[in-house]
């Protein structure tokens, strides 16, 4: 499993011993999902379904100041040679809505390249 | 109050936003500011204060002018969103694992 970084995306590589139309029911399956999302699956919401092939879920988290952040969440199905599963997950698009207005989770300011800048945060160390 | 709920509260405003933007171009005084903005120049100040007193933006003051500039660590509690399901992720993935090797065929 590798956990790439870069800013503002989350992507975990996986290989899986499993063939891609098993792995799709324990993505799709309540009974299945309870096992290995539990409550994390009330903050999803199915946007796009390729059975077999690609998830894609809105994701929403409440912060606790009573604001929204809103991401994306897709899980990418590849059938391997040795009968197995590449899954790949990325989760982007995270957006944060307070109740006076939507604020992506960086100001604009921040995405220009300006490495000086940027030293400061901390995924971007 | 939680350090996201303050700094949202603090950037909900639309003007005290687009000032904060602005200074993603650079260092700038109070008057190279308000430049572009319909707003006074007591009113950019009392924004930078707010900007200010919420560690989004920095103070130097240089014989009679005060140059302002971002202190992009001011948002490290909004990264901290992502952080949290770089984390979050990996555990999930590792517990799907057993689910598979669980299931019939």
């Amino acid at each position: 499993m590798s956990v790439e970084s870069p800013p503002e995306t989350v992507v975990v590589d996986t290989d899986l011993d499993e063939p891609p139309e098993k792995v799709w029911r324990a993505l799709t399956e309540p009974a299945l999902l309870d096992r290995w999302l539990a409550e994390a699956k009330e903050k999803a919401e199915v946007v796009e379904s390729e059975p077999g092939q690609r998830l894609r879920l809105a994701w929403r988290d409440f912060d606790s100041g009573g604001g929204l952040v809103e991401s994306e969440v897709t899980f990418t199905l590849t059938p391997m040679i040795t009968g197995g599963t590449r899954l790949r997950l990325v989760h982007d698009g995270f957006v944060h809505t307070s109740c006076m207005g939507a604020l992506a989770l960086l100001p604009r300011a921040l995405r220009r390249p300006q490495p000086t800048m940027l030293r400061g945060l901390a995924w971007a160390a | 109050m939680p350090p996201e709920a303050a700094l949202f509260r603090t950037l909900a405003d639309p003007t005290r936003r687009a000032v904060f933007e602005r200074l993603g171009d650079g260092e700038m005084t109070v008057s190279d500011l308000r430049s572009g903005f319909s707003v006074s120049q007591p009113a950019i100040s009392q924004h930078l204060a707010a900007l200010k007193a919420a560690g989004l933006v920095l103070e130097r003051r240089a014989g009679r002018n005060a140059f302002y500039r971002l202190r992009p660590e001011g948002l490290a509690p909004l990264a901290g969103w992502v952080d949290r399901y770089r984390t979050f992720w990996p555990e999930r993935i590792a517990k799907l694992k057993d689910v598979l090797k669980d299931m019939q065929p």
